[in-house]
């Protein structure tokens, strides 16, 4: 019984960060129809940027968690502005730069970085907090939940109530007649990659104390974000945010009760059922070109 | 001189160039050579399966299915590389028609990702049964043949056997590329609708080009295997499919010498850069940034761009990088 | 310190070798040969941290030994050159790397790691007499004549931290083991553990598998937790610092015992000192005083760790000194044999009953498990944190227990799919 509580509490938690990512990169293709390959790079960065800013030279974890966001911010928009736009009309020429953008991202991680070990963050927030006697969370991990909940629950204000909000759904749902109502399809896109990669990179930075930071930590991000993107339905903020909780306590209980490398190939193979039966997945409204 | 024997005396002198190149080279160099002769092998079966117009993720996990076929029958059944090869082909080219089922229900972008995660499922699996595919130590003490005095431990006869093996492959994939089915599966790509309206039936001939592509590269898998004597469930990872990829992206895949050409510019570029090791992937990855950016086509456009543009010919290649 | 590393990287890359000589003057003395000798090891990847701090140390060594006007083997002066590539640990990249060393640089021995690394070379270590070391004894065969592994007797050393934990701590009496599901280190060590927690008594409660995909270890804690386990085992992870995290949060209070505790300091600093304290595993500091006794043959280990961590303080892991012992093991055969060459030097190290082992006296062992007898093993420290700082509590025998105990262990190999003669 503790145990399934326990596990409950960790899968929730899991789900947090699997759905900071999943949500810019079904962000990212529902706009732009590109599947942005190195979106697990943008979150190796996020954790990369609190490694040296805050473990290396001691600067203030909030501070670097801000930074760490500007940054892949900026990079996300450099990604859209020279690899994406001049590449809109073939998704695959944009799904293979977004692979070339993976590894570059990944040599500068390893200069900055240096060979050798998996980087370790301390975390700043020690201790733990003890539920009725045997439900352990991690402060550091609540902190984490907090975060992605505000920031999920911002975009999801800004996405239905903003103007701005309602063109950038419009575009995902019709590109070329939201063009036609006067809506600039370049901006929209900016904004959406901007959204999604800062997303990716908060989400590294709140995953930076908990985990091994190396340069090729982004693969499994990424197996995790096409799952969720694909069970949620491509195109469906609300389906990946499900999906992602949903995934999330999937994997935990089958990591407790059958092993870790199981539930990955569970996950896979629930994908692939997905794509098969309702490739639109459990939200998802839109279909397949 | 007319065409025919124009083909006919350079591809006799290709050959001979072929025969000769080992004796030139340094010994690690001679490896580098046969892993390129297999690559070259494991690319052209990745065009035909992208005839269709459908990009998969999960060629390289196909040439590891040819390996661990290839070793296991080794090592479990004691079986020479000569039933082995035959067999490996012929096993992967049956795991990829069980894909074909749920695989080829699905096209496009949902192709791309499905195909990706049936590849890292079957990787998965190689890691987590370690009998018999030996976890993520994998395989090891798969021999080469000895036939007679020939010791294809060593590199050079290894090397003109992949040749002719690879060779053959390819002469294979080209008459089944200017054959009746060839010339369906680019209708399949180019006017799927039309295909459709006199009777093609798609889904049977994308999963022909799938299966195809997957017998030959299993074939590529058993050779690796038999010359490495070891196989890895990471060889065959993303990267390595993010290889393929960029070989045939950069060698352009309108044509048939396009991806074979990609593969050996690059595996030259790739050993010319060697001195700035820490940096290699990401030359690579600004390289594969500029191709697609500034020749989509691949490098085989470079000649008619060049005639284009020194107005010797005319014709330039109608068809940009997507069909619209 | 980083600058340091980078430009090792980089000077490998030149020439894509790096020689033990850099930054000394190349002028030879009078007279004096050189003697190169390969290391085909990962100094990229995961596995970096396995491979790069072990050619640290061999520049160490080779260069003090030069330093001091070089050795002396067979009449003959010697300077020591290192020649290393990296394969990031992967197998087509090594057997490029091996060959280019033995075939282009001649050289008279190859270091490596092991597992599918070390199986993907072993027929080109036959074929041209190789003599060739791997820090896994399991990767020896009874075809691998080459190959010796003359200094880490992983998995077997195992044994001894649970012989001290079951003498010192006598009321832990369940386990759960924990490890990465690779069968060249993961596997072997958990056979090894289950084997010597089965012989001094201790129940395994639960034996936990896990990918090199795990992101997140909360789950897999939890889930062997549940089980209420006195003792926390390791048994090879390539995870030991989230588990230590994972542990400390979830509110751990039995003991933790582990093979390897790379870089502690850095656990500490996610857990607490006193959290980490009494972790008990197998790896030395080389500043411990415990290494001055008498039988341990690495000559000046204090020296050694103060040099290593001067020139690159944070890169000291289990392998730093293991490489190196390699090589002054590889001296010593060459000094009796008289002679550089791989086969004189191979049969001079085996013909000598009572070779020197690193720890003190050795015999060679594996014929029963792998099929030769090209494993080196002899004593072993138990190493326990105490007050933030890894000290050797006492050295046990691993032969004497495998006389004892080879049956179980044989048994338990077999269990999780291992292979054995």
């Amino acid at each position: 019984m503790e145990l399934i509580f326990q596990s409950l509490i960790n899968g929730l938690i899991q789900g947090g960060f699997f759905a900071l990512f999943a949500v810019g990169l079904v962000l990212i293709f529902g706009v732009m129809g590109v599947v942005n390959f190195a979106h697990g790079e943008l979150v190796m960065v996020g954790a990369y940027t609190v490694w040296l800013l805050h473990a290396q030279h001691g600067l203030s974890y909030f501070f670097a968690i801000g930074v760490a966001v500007v940054l892949v911010t900026l990079i996300g928009l450099f990604m859209e502005r020279f690899l994406f736009r001049p590449t809109q009309n073939d998704p695959l020429a944009g799904l293979i730069c977004s692979i070339g953008m993976l590894f570059i991202l990944q040599v500068v991680a390893t200069l900055v970085g240096g060979e050798g070990p998996s980087k370790q963050v301390p975390p700043p927030f020690h201790g733990t907090w003890v539920l009725f006697e045997y439900l352990r969370i991690p402060y550091q991990r609540i902190f984490s939940l907090l975060i992605s909940f505000f920031a999920l629950s911002t975009l999801w204000y800004f996405l239905t109530r903003s103007k701005l909000g309602w063109a950038l759904r419009a575009v995902s749902l019709d590109k070329e007649a939201s063009a036609l109502q006067g809506i600039n399809i370049n901006r929209i896109s900016m904004i959406a990659i901007g959204i999604g990669a800062s997303l990716a990179g908060l989400a590294g930075a709140l995953m930076a104390p908990l985990t091994n930071i190396n340069p090729h930590m982004g693969h499994n991000v990424i197996i995790t974000a096409f799952i969720v993107t694909i069970v949620g339905g491509v195109g469906s903020l609300s389906g990946a945010v499900l999906a992602a909780f949903l995934y999330a306590l999937f994997h935990t209980f089958v990591t407790v009760y059958f092993g870790g490398t199981i539930a990955t190939i569970c996950g896979l193979v629930l994908m692939v059922v997905v794509l098969i039966v309702k490739p639109t997945g459990i939200m998802g409204t839109r279909i397949s070109e | 001189m007319n065409s025919n024997t124009q083909k006919i005396v350079g591809g006799s002198l290709l050959l001979a160039a072929l025969i000769a190149l080992p004796h030139f080279l340094k010994f690690h160099h001679q490896d580098l050579l046969i892993f390129l002769t297999i690559n070259v092998l494991a690319v052209s079966s990745y065009r035909i399966v992208t005839l269709t117009g459908e990009w998969s993720l999960i060629h390289a996990v196909m040439m590891g299915v040819g390996g661990y076929t290839a070793a296991l029958l080794f090592k479990y059944y004691e079986v020479g590389m000569w039933v082995t090869l035959p067999m490996a082909g012929i096993l992967t080219a049956a795991v990829a028609a069980l894909l074909c089922f749920p695989l080829f229900r699905t096209t496009q972008f949902y192709f791309l990702i499905g195909s990706f995660a049936a590849g890292e499922a079957i990787r998965l699996i190689w890691i987590q049964f370690v009998f018999p595919f030996g976890g993520t130590g994998g395989l090891s003490g798969v021999e080469p043949p000895m036939v007679g005095e020939i010791d294809f431990m060593e590199s050079i006869p290894y090397y003109y056997l992949a040749l002719s093996v690879v060779l053959l492959c390819l002469f294979i994939l080209y008459l089944i590329e200017n054959s009746r089915i060839g010339l369906t599966l680019h209708a399949v790509h180019w006017k799927a609708a039309l295909a459709e309206s006199v009777g093609v039936d798609t889904w049977r001939y994308r999963s022909l080009a799938f299966v195809i592509g997957s017998f030959f590269v299993g074939i590529a898998g058993a050779l690796k295997v038999h010359y490495l004597g070891t196989i890895t469930p990471n060889q065959f990872g993303v990267g390595f499919m993010v290889f393929i990829l960029i070989w045939v992206i950069v060698g352009g895949y309108n044509k048939f010498y396009g991806p074979i050409l990609g593969a050996v510019v690059l595996t030259l570029f790739d050993e010319s850069i060697r001195g700035f090791a820490e940096v290699r992937p990401a030359i690579y990855g600004a390289v594969l940034i500029l191709s697609i950016l500034f020749l989509p086509l691949g490098l085989e456009s470079i000649p008619s761009k060049f005639k284009a543009w020194s107005g010797i010919g005319k014709e330039r290649d109608p068809l940009s990088l997507t069909d619209k | 310190m980083k600058i340091t590393r980078r430009k090792l990287i980089r000077a490998a890359a030149a020439g894509t070798a790096m020689t033990g000589t850099l930054g000394l003057p190349t002028a030879l003395f009078a007279g004096q040969k050189t003697v190169k000798l390969g290391m085909n090891i990962p100094m990229t990847g995961d596995y970096a941290p396995w491979g790069l701090p072990g050619l640290y140390g061999c520049q160490i060594v080779a260069n003090d030994l030069n330093a001091a006007g070089g050795v002396k083997i067979g009449g003959d002066n010697y300077k020591i050159e290192i020649v290393a590539y990296d394969h990031a640990y992967d197998t087509e990249k090594a057997v490029q790397g091996y060959k280019k060393l033995v075939l282009e640089d001649r050289v008279k021995m190859v270091m490596m790691l092991g597992g599918s690394t070390v199986a993907s070379v072993l027929p080109w270590a036959r074929r041209k007499k190789m003599l060739t070391t791997t820090l896994l004894p399991s990767d020896i065969t009874p075809k691998s004549d080459y190959l010796i592994a003359t200094c880490e007797s992983h998995p077997l050393y195992n044994v001894t931290g649970v012989e001290w934990l079951a003498e010192n701590h006598p009321e832990a009496k369940t386990a759960v083991i924990v490890t990465n599901n690779d069968a060249e280190y993961g596997l072997q060590s958990a056979a090894t553990y289950k084997a010597a927690f089965e012989v001094a008594g201790i129940k395994v409660v639960d034996v936990n598998l896990h990918g090199f995909d795990i992101t997140d270890f909360a789950p897999i804690v939890s889930s062997v937790l549940a089980k209420k386990p006195d003792i926390f085992c390791m048994a090879t992870s390539f995870y030991v610092t989230p588990l230590m995290e994972q542990l400390y949060h979830q509110g751990f209070k039995g003991k933790i015992i582990s093979c390897t505790l790379d870089y502690y300091n850095e656990i500490i600093a996610k857990t607490s000192k006193d959290f980490v304290n009494g972790t008990i595993f197998q790896f030395p500091d080389f500043d411990d005083p415990a290494l001055n006794q008498a039988g341990v043959s690495f000559p000046n280990p204090a020296d050694f760790d103060a040099k290593f961590r001067k020139a690159h303080p944070t890169d000291w892991s289990a392998v730093s000194w293991e490489y190196p012992a390699i090589l002054l093991n590889w001296l010593e055969g060459a000094k009796a044999a008289g002679s550089v060459e791989p086969t004189a030097v191979l049969s001079a190290l085996k013909s000598n009953k009572n070779p020197n082992f690193v720890f003190g006296e050795g015999e060679w062992w594996g014929k029963d498990l792998w099929g030769q007898d090209n494993a080196l093993v002899g004593r072993w420290p138990v190493v326990v944190v105490e007050d933030g700082k890894a000290r050797i509590q006492e050295y046990r025998s691993v032969s004497s227990w495998l006389d004892r105990n080879k049956a179980v262990l044989i048994r338990h190999m077999k269990d999780l799919g291992l292979r054995t003669v």
